[in-house]
């Protein structure tokens, strides 16, 4: 998928989403969540820009990006599935869960469907242990959820 | 007598309104800081002290100890940092407190920024807990318009403003060098230490850094008193632990009992025995730091100590309980498969060595493994564990210890036998038709991921080992019990 | 809020909260619906809209809560109901077909409806 957004763009936003934060080399990691929340990923280009506006090496800012899971490089979907492979899920068959989406969506774990709509990632704990196993897509949390429910869950969210 | 629940961390979870502050003052919120304010600082810490809280995070240091050492220094600035990263799967203790009664954690550090001299406190917590974050939020913006915290708390001088970071999905941040690392705004790669952040923390001063459990005790502390507080629990763990009790249990959920409780009470008395009146087979305390209880500590009581002599640990609360159907193998090498995903990579013994030891058990769970394997894996544990930077690497191997430990002959029939008793190691488990069970419905063909079933409607069906992928389908959807795994 | 401007006058507004809410309890119902990240994702929010839209139709004083974890997350979503000079009751696996049966059954007839937790606190 090619950015089509004009580097232009990006400066200008990642001045107003720095400014916020006082373009404090601190808030990086707040600063790289609420840009990645407004273009969806972190490619070079929005990385070269945060640099530039906080005056801290390129470098450091890839270096932060690439050791976080949040944060990718590559476009998700327009519904980001996470599936919680924490202990109480997995041993209440989590891994079962996820071969079930991977079939259902025709792509494996960290990959994104060609249309853009669905990317699949696993989690390491949401904390909803106790309804284990967990399925989020985005922010909604889903529980209890069984091979079989896959399908149905897909449906929920339009093209 | 049937084991009771003792709520003190939890004691307005479920009970208030979180987004409601007036709630929290209806419950003696803010009067253990406006009690704490009016007298000298010297005696907040001695009333810690002397309660004998230790840190719920999992290291179990002496709070008030922490507190004494974080006040020592003299300093223009100061720092009260909440970790409030909760990383240990099968942990959700601290988001029940964050989302129930955050106004606990925030009186908490203001007692903490006025005993040590800090003026300015960072609640550092993972982005995975959205709500827990609205409504901390909501919390502090009350309690600033209520004049509890912010400048010239109650009229009194003393000012303290909270603030939040927000974690990125990073397990070793849950560490507190790390942590503070990730709040600069770097990689969450620990430092080693001494210097501890009580005198060289966030952005070089002294810093003190508190669990979110540990800081929701605090108030209930000065409000009852350090006597009352040290008449809970055992001579060297007093008090309550939250824990999150999860997996094969019946009453799957989040329990808060005195210290010295059994395991045997936790899980039978309290969370209703094992799913399906199963036979328990293990609990895993302490998340991948953790090891393994069986059957033979059920009568262990549950306290810093005990835990450690009987190869486990507390850790900040996760229990996971383990029936008969689950391998102890195999749960080894899924925390050793998280481990290595969450390792920052900075020192060798934990970059390479838990890495050397997943392929060990990624071996041995696929049916390749040998007997020198299992003595490769104590010595490179050994190594790794005095060897590595910080507590992930140093306690990584402590699953692969305590699972050879107690499950030896499950590892013996791994390598030896090339078996899984568990029936859970796809590499060492065959699915079979029944014969004389099947009655060709034709279920199971159908549901073959792989085409390796056949068989006419109404004939015995058979699977082809060359072909089964071991997905276990055929298995799900037989009526008729006529599926085996051997 | 005002701003607290010492801790008599924090005293003071907690004794105030605490006999509003006595009194309170004394002649209204006490809804709590838990919504923590467990309950939401279980299905507590129609359940919370249910009480929300249902009882002012009621002839009876009320008040509704939302709370935290009550941690019986194997039965969630939970709701705890006290009725005057009660003590509270808690309902799990609670959605809005169970809800109705509380508010006609339990609330205003006072008849059991079945599917309790049993709550045990020392």
């Amino acid at each position: 998928m090619t950015c089509s957004v004009n580097q232009q763009m990006i400066n200008e936003k990642i001045v107003e989403i720095c400014s916020e934060f006082k373009n404090d080399p601190d808030e990086l990691i707040a600063i790289l969540h609420k840009a990645q929340g407004h273009f969806g990923f972190l490619p070079s280009e929005v990385q070269q820009a945060v640099a530039d506006q906080l005056h801290i090496p390129v470098s450091k800012v890839f270096g932060v990006v690439t050791f976080y899971s949040y944060f990718t490089m590559e476009p998700k979907g327009k519904y980001p599935i996470s599936i919680c492979m924490g202990t109480a899920c997995y041993v209440k068959g989590a891994e079962k869960v996820l071969h079930e989406f991977e079939s259902k969506l025709k792509i494996k774990n960290g990959q994104t469907t060609t249309d853009g709509r669905f990317s699949l990632n696993t989690l390491r704990c949401i904390g909803a242990c106790g309804l284990a196993p967990v399925v989020m897509i985005g922010e909604k949390v889903y529980g209890g959820v069984k091979p079989e429910d896959a399908g149905k869950i897909i449906s929920e969210y339009p093209a | 007598m049937k084991a009771q629940q003792l709520k003190i961390a939890l004691r307005n979870c479920g009970v208030i309104d979180p987004e409601d502050i007036q709630d929290y003052i209806a419950n003696e919120g803010y009067l253990a800081l406006a009690s704490c304010l009016s007298g000298p600082r010297e005696a907040v810490i001695e009333t810690i002290k002397k309660s004998g809280l230790r840190g719920r995070g999992g290291a179990g240091f002496s709070t008030g100890t922490k507190w004494e050492f974080a006040a020592k220094p003299e300093s223009d600035k100061k720092y009260v940092v909440c970790n409030a990263d909760e990383g240990d799967p099968g942990a959700f203790m601290d988001r029940a407190v964050l989302e129930g009664d955050p106004h606990s954690v925030l009186e908490a550090m203001a007692i903490c920024g006025y005993a040590i001299g800090a003026d300015e406190g960072y609640i550092y917590i993972r982005a995975e807990y959205p709500l827990a974050i609205k409504r901390l939020h909501i919390a502090i913006a009350q309690a600033e318009e209520a004049g509890l915290l912010g400048e010239n708390v109650m009229n009194t001088g003393f000012n303290f403003k909270i603030k939040l970071k927000y974690g990125a999905g990073a397990f070793v941040c849950g560490e507190e060098t790390a942590l503070i690392k990730s709040m600069e705004g770097n990689r969450g790669e620990p430092v080693s230490k001494p210097p501890f952040p009580a005198t060289k923390g966030y952005r070089g001063k002294p810093t003190n850094v508190n669990n979110v459990e540990t800081f929701a005790n605090v108030a209930a502390i000065i409000n009852r008193g350090a006597d009352w507080f040290s008449s809970i629990g055992t001579e060297k763990s007093k008090g309550t632990k939250v824990f999150a009790l999860a997996g094969k249990v019946k009453k799957v959920g989040l329990v808060e009992v005195p210290m010295g409780t059994t395991l045997r009470e936790l899980v039978y008395d309290i969370g209703g025995g094992i799913l399906g009146d199963k036979q328990f087979q293990a609990v895993q305390t302490g998340g991948p730091s953790g090891g393994c209880l069986t059957v033979k500590h059920l009568d262990t009581p549950i306290d810093y100590e005990s835990l450690v002599a009987a190869g486990s640990m507390m850790g900040s609360g996760g229990m996971i309980v383990m029936d008969e159907d689950d391998c102890m193998v195999a749960v080894a090498q899924f925390y050793l498969d998280f481990t290595v995903e969450e390792s920052c990579g900075k020192c060798v013994p934990c970059r390479e060595g838990n890495k050397a030891l997943y392929s060990i058990l990624n071996k041995i769970t696929h049916g390749h493994g040998t007997m020198q394997d299992l003595d490769r894996l104590k010595e490179l544990s050994a190594v790794i564990k005095g060897a590595s930077l910080c507590a992930l690497g140093q306690t990584a191997p402590n699953p692969v210890l305590s699972t050879i430990n107690n499950f030896y002959d499950d590892y013996v029939q791994h390598v030896v036998d090339k078996k899984c008793r568990a029936k859970k190691c796809r590499a060492l488990i065959q699915y079979r038709v029944v014969e004389e069970n099947c009655i060709g419905c034709g279920a199971c063909k159908r549901a073959c991921p792989a085409d390796a079933i056949t068989g006419e409607i109404k004939q015995k069906h058979f699977i082809d080992q060359e072909k089964c992928i071991k997905c276990g389908a055929c298995h799900q959807k037989c009526k008729f019990s006529a599926i085996a795994i051997d | 809020m005002d701003k607290v401007k010492n801790t008599e006058q924090l005293k003071a507004l907690q004794s105030a909260l605490r006999k509003d809410a006595e009194e309170a309890a004394s002649r209204k119902v006490i809804i709590k619906v838990a919504m923590a990240t467990c309950s939401i994702a279980s299905g507590a929010k129609p359940v919370l809209d249910f009480f929300t839209e249902e009882m002012p139709r009621q002839p009876l004083e009320f008040i509704i809560k939302s709370t935290g974890c009550t941690g019986f997350c194997h039965s969630e979503p939970t709701v705890e109901v006290t009725l005057p000079g009660k003590d509270p009751v808690m309902f799990g696996h609670v959605d809005v077909k169970k809800a109705t049966e509380i508010v006609n059954d339990y609330i205003k007839g006072g008849k059991p409806v079945a599917g309790t937790v049993e709550v045990s606190r020392s």
